[in-house]
Order: C-alpha cells, then structure tokens, then sequence
C-alpha cells in the first residue's frame, strides 16, 4: 500500500522478457537496454537536467522493458518518453522541443558513429584517408520531423504509463549509499566514495534497478568498490557487513555480475548492430535477417 | 465504457468532472475527465493524483476506482460526493461558520486523513475547503491530489509553487523548499479557523501580503527563527534577506471569540510559524480537544471512534442517540478494516529488506490478491483499464498497439 514499495519485475519476467519472447537473444536485449540509457544519460547532460530526473527516467526505461517487446517500440522513443516523464515527475520539466532537439542529434550522431565505424572495418587502412566529422543538421522548425518526433514522444511517454499502470515510483539509491558508507566508517576515503557513487550510475545502465531492492544494488557498489581498492570488510560467517543491509550474497553478486558485463569489450560487429537498432525499424529489420538462423523458428 | 455520462459537475483547468453511474453496479460515482494535450504529453496533475491515489484508500480521502486510458482522453473514476466543504459551509453554516459539533467531527476526519497520506509519505500539498469533499453521510474526505507528491529520503528538493496561497504556510512562502508534512498541517490549521469562523483566516493578495496578514495575527516570530526558515530556503531566494515589520501576536481567543479553550490550544499547535514546532496530524488527533470531554451534551467518543456530524442535528435527541452509536460501529469497522491492510501492507514492505526471491514473491501474491478483487468489483471487462497491481500490469504485455 505504501509508495515506499516500488515494484520489481517477477521471476517470469526476468527469465522471459518480451523481447526475448519475440526472438531477440539475451545479449542483444541486454546491449540494446545498456544503449536506450545511454542516450538518456547523455540528453540529460546535453539537457542540464537534474540526476534525479535522469536516473528516474532510465529506471522506468528499463522496468518497461519486463512489459513490452523491443519489436514494439523503438529504445530511442522510449528513452526519451521516459526523460520527459521522469522530468515531470521530479518536477524539473523539460520543454518538448529542446528533448526532441537533443534526441535528433543523438540519434544522427549515433547513425554518424556507425557508417564511420562500418567503413573503417570494411577498409583496414582507413587510417590513410581522414574520417569526415560529424556535423550536426538541425531540423528545420516547421518541417515534419518535429511533429513525428513529437507524436512519438506523447505516445512513447503514455504507453510507460499505461504499461507501468502509472507505477511510476522510483527510490533512488544516493542517501542510503551515503548511510551505508558512514555505518562503515568509509566517508573519509574520497576514492571509495566517488567509485562507489560512480557503479551506481554505471548501474542505472543495467536492468538491477528493476530486479533489485535499493540496499542490495548498494551493497553491490560497495563491494565492487573495497574489492578494487583492496579495503577488507567484515566478512567472517558469524559476522558479514552486507548482513547488517539485508542483502544476501547471491544477490550481491548477482549485481555486480550486471555492472561488471557493462565494461566488457564489444567486437565492432556488436557496437554497430545496436546502433542500428535505436528504431523499431531497425530491430524489425534484424529479426527478418536472424528468421532462419534462429533454429527454434 | 462501463459508465453513464450524466450532468457536468465542475470544470477545472486541465479537466471536466461529469457526475456518472456504473452500468454493472447503478453506483454513482464521479467522471474526470482528462485531455490529453499533444502540446505537453499527460499532465503532470494526472500522474501524480492516479499513481498516489491508487494507493490511498482510506475513508477519509476519497477513492480512486479506476482509470480509463483511450487514445484522446484519461477519465479517473472517484467515489462520489455531494459537495465540498466550501458549499457546505455556505449551505449549512451560520454565515459559513458551522457548529461546533460539525467543526469537530470534520477536524477529526481532515486530520485523520491527512496523517494517512503523511504514514505513507505523501504531501497533498493543496489542502484547503474546495478540495475537501463531504459525502451525504457526513463523512469529509481529502479529494485532488493533482498537487500531491511522495516523499522519501530528503535528496530532493520540491517546488515551492504549491498549495492555494491563503493555505500557504509562511516556511513555503519564504521560498522553502525542503518542506514536509508540516506544510499540510498549516493548511489544517487555517482550514479548521475558516470553520469555526466562516471566513478564510489569512486573505493576502499575494505571497509578500500573504506572509503579512499572516504575521498579523500570529505575531513575528524573532530573528533566529526567521533567519533559519530561509536559509532553509535556497540562498538566492530574495526572501532571505528581507526585513520584517515587528507584529505582536494576537490572541485567537480574540480573532475567534466564539472558539473553545481546547479549539483555539489545538489551533495554537497547528499554526506555529516554525514549521520545526508545528505538531503533526498524528499527534493532533489525540490532543484534548477531541479526547477531552465534550460541553456540547453529546457523549465523550473514544479516539478513533468519532461518529460523522448527524444531518438531522437540529432535530429532537430521541433518534440521534441511536444513529450515533451506530454510524459509530459502522466507521469503527472500516477503521479495523484500513488498520487491518496497513498492517499487512507494514508486514510486506518488511520483506522488501529480505532476501530477493522473498521479496519479488510477495509483491506478486499481492498483486494477485489485488487483480481478484478487481475482477470481483468489475465484473464485466473493461476496455483497457489501467493495471493497479504492484508489479507489472501483465495484461499490457499481450496488448499491442
């Protein structure tokens, strides 16, 4: 009843999303959800938007995902419904034209990132001859880009709504990090605090806001963190410090599992593959090439 | 839809209210319908009311049944009430000042179910007579949570654009934005004069005149005092360095001559400038004013157990005896019942904290439990209601656009 609780995606959700029911492999959906809040991210600097309302929006991106299909709706849409949403919720709204701006040039820069990273891999010696520069075109202010983007938008931002059942509620993580590294006598080491912030926000770029309760997601930065700076914590069975958090080990790991696949490397087949995916279209397009490699089809 | 359209009952700035009756039940209920605006997506009035009130359900703030979403519009199906306070003090009041039994009872309910909506972290935030529905039985209910929000850790700070300025608490007009619940409270207190009175307490014209009237009455409060409500404030706000004109405080046994020792001691509380001192809904409720003994020749009720004002109040005692105590056994179930789903609701969050497999089950049984009642109450299947369990609606997953 209370709106302390926020929702968490169920077990049959987790181990069969929509897009995954649709054909599109785990890997896939996982690099598609890391890139839709990228793109988030990087609107929300472009658009000076409080952190609060960015990391709201790319919470609410990655619980939709549990109830809708990637072939449906396109993680550039999405994305920018869930800034716009997640805008208004944190009561720093943004202006429609200024998010579809952003957003248009997000998306050529990304198609601009692509061509160039396909022709180099198609032309080893690219280094002889200079990669053009991106350059941005902005759209013109009656043309119909704005109006589809805008269409796009109220739709994208109404079916986060409706699908979500305007459970819009998200806690974010920050206070209790800051709790969890005074109880731990941490707050002296600057370095434990700004790597620990910093996994929280890598985190946002991965679906354990949507799986996990907030302390389990802070205990897992917390790890990350004193295992890199090799900081020794309590951890003897009788006396382990992620016990006193209510979190338990498995899902500890589990977390930083998520956070750590982020940093892995990407072959350039992988990083152009979905930044040609930021559309429905794109996805479509890439279903109807994998149909017959796919051998459950 | 599943609802008859009937007479328009008030229009609002981003919605029409149509007064409607289900066609499965012939309950009569309230239609607010909202439009959706290609210039700026869902209102942001419309989220906050249906994802906060979906969860209120208490008998004091009135229920939100469901949610209609079509491509053009959003109608939010409410229980129905005959008016607000605003009429009913025009209607029943002595030049809008009702009587002291009916102050009471509505006191009681306002701040029963103010401290419901701060128990479970919200801020209403617009509290003030025209957005407190009274129902035929007498019982008042928080309605219009266009303004409301949730509160948690306090990482945030809100807007300071909030609640109708003669409701306004002085923190918030000095630029405050690290309000809580005491900004509803001063709203209570100023809803609760206007009662006893029949006229607003605190009339300013706007937010410099507003603080002053206020400053009138209750006195200005010394330089600390004044100095900490606005550095609470952001420090550019033009408040911070301002000098205010010395008021003394006037007695509200003079402003409201007509009022009880205990009404004016409570009132005292509820209007403290400060908002560190001002006492909170859960407190009040049990200050003496509704505990104490009653010289108003009706008997002392038990806290928790306040009967509703009696309509027939003018009429001989013989009945009212008798209707009393059993509109007493009625609230008091209701209250065993809203206390019984607290309890449980208490019990899930606990688990949250738990182990993950604990803690997405029972959501989902809830969820369960939440999506039969539903279908009980609905009985015939809607076109696309939104989904209210806690975890995701799984119906939308299978519904394509």
């Amino acid at each position: 009843m209370s709106t302390a609780l926020y929702p968490l995606a169920s077990l049959e959700q987790i181990e069969k999303t929509p897009s995954r029911e649709d054909g599109i492999p785990y890997e896939l959906e996982e690099d598609l959800r890391a890139h839709g809040c990228k793109l988030i991210h990087e609107a929300g600097i472009l658009l000076k938007q409080k952190q609060v309302a960015v990391a709201t929006a790319q919470i609410l991106f990655q619980r939709f995902w549990y109830v809708t299909s990637m072939k449906q709706f396109g993680i550039g849409d999405i994305g920018m419904g869930a800034l716009y949403l997640a805008s208004k919720l944190e009561e720093c709204p943004v202006r429609m034209r200024d998010l579809i701006n952003v957003y248009d040039l997000l998306q050529q820069r990304t198609a601009h990132t692509r061509a160039t990273m396909i022709a180099s891999a198609s032309a080893p010696s690219s280094s002889s001859h200079p990669t053009k520069e991106f350059r941005y075109t902005p759209m013109s202010y009656f043309g119909s880009t704005f109006y589809d983007l805008r269409e796009a938008l109220v739709i994208a931002e109404m079916q986060v709504l409706k699908r979500l059942g305007f459970n819009v509620h998200v806690v974010l993580p920050y206070g209790t990090l800051v709790n969890y590294l005074r109880v731990l006598g941490l707050t002296d080491r600057t370095d434990v605090c700004t790597r620990a912030w910093g996994y929280l926000n890598d985190a946002l770029q991965t679906p354990v806001y949507a799986l996990y309760a907030v302390p389990t997601i802070v205990c897992a930065a917390i790890l990350l963190t004193v295992r890199h700076l090799g900081i020794a914590l309590p951890s003897a069975p009788e006396n382990r410090w992620w016990e006193l958090f209510d979190a338990e080990w498995e899902d500890l790991w589990s977390v930083c599992g998520y956070i750590m696949r982020l940093y892995r490397d990407r072959s350039i087949e992988d990083r152009t593959r979905v930044m040609g995916m930021l559309s429905k279209k794109g996805v479509r397009q890439w279903l109807d090439e994998h149909k017959t490699v796919d051998p459950q089809t | 839809m599943n609802y008859v359209q009937l007479e328009k009952l008030g229009e609002g700035t981003y919605a029409t209210v149509y007064k409607g009756r289900s066609r499965t039940t012939n309950e009569i209920v309230a239609l607010k319908e909202i439009h959706l605006d290609a210039e700026e997506g869902t209102p942001s009035t419309a989220i906050r009311e249906i994802s906060l009130m979906k969860e209120l359900k208490h008998v004091n703030i009135v229920r939100l049944y469901d949610v209609i979403h079509t491509e053009t519009k959003l109608v939010l199906i409410f229980e129905y009430c005959e008016r607000d306070l605003k009429k009913y003090m025009d209607v029943h009041g002595d030049r809008g000042a009702l009587d002291p039994t009916t102050v009471r009872s509505f006191m009681y309910q306002l701040l029963k179910g103010t401290a419901f909506c701060h128990e479970n972290r919200v801020l209403h935030r617009d509290l003030k007579p025209q957005n407190l529905l009274i129902n035929r039985k007498g019982e008042l209910k928080l309605g219009d949570f266009g303004l409301a929000r949730a509160f948690g850790v306090p990482v945030n700070t809100f807007s300071n654009e909030v609640v109708t300025l003669w409701y306004r608490a002085p923190d918030v007009l000095m630029g405050s934005r690290a309000y809580n619940t005491s900004i509803d409270v001063w709203s209570c207190g100023c809803i609760f004069a206007e009662m006893i009175s029949g006229v607003p307490l605190f009339r300013g014209r706007d937010n410099q005149d507003q603080l002053l009237h206020i400053m009138r009455i209750i006195g200005t409060p010394d330089d600390r005092t004044l100095r900490k409500i606005a550095t609470e404030g952001q420090t550019d706000s033009p408040a911070a360095t301002k000098q205010y004109p010395r008021y003394p405080k006037i007695p509200f046994q003079q402003v409201l001559p007509k009022a009880p020792h205990a009404a004016i001691d409570l009132l005292e509380r509820l209007l403290q400038f400060d908002p560190a001192k001002r006492i909170t809904a859960a407190d009040a409720l049990s200050h003496q004013y509704f505990t104490g003994s009653v010289p108003y020749g009706l008997p002392a009720p038990t806290p928790g157990s306040m009967a509703p004002p009696s309509y027939n109040y003018p009429h001989p005692h013989a009945h009212q005896q008798q209707q009393i105590s059993q509109q007493q056994q009625a609230q008091a179930q209701a209250q065993a019942q809203a206390q019984a789903a607290y309890v449980q609701a208490q019990q899930t969050a606990l688990v949250h904290g738990q182990p993950m497999y604990a803690a997405q089950g029972d959501p989902a049984r809830m969820a369960q439990a939440q999506a039969q009642a539903m279908a009980i109450a609905q009985a015939q299947p809607q076109p696309a209601p939104a989904g209210y369990a806690m975890q995701y609606p799984q119906q939308y997953a299978a519904g394509a656009r």
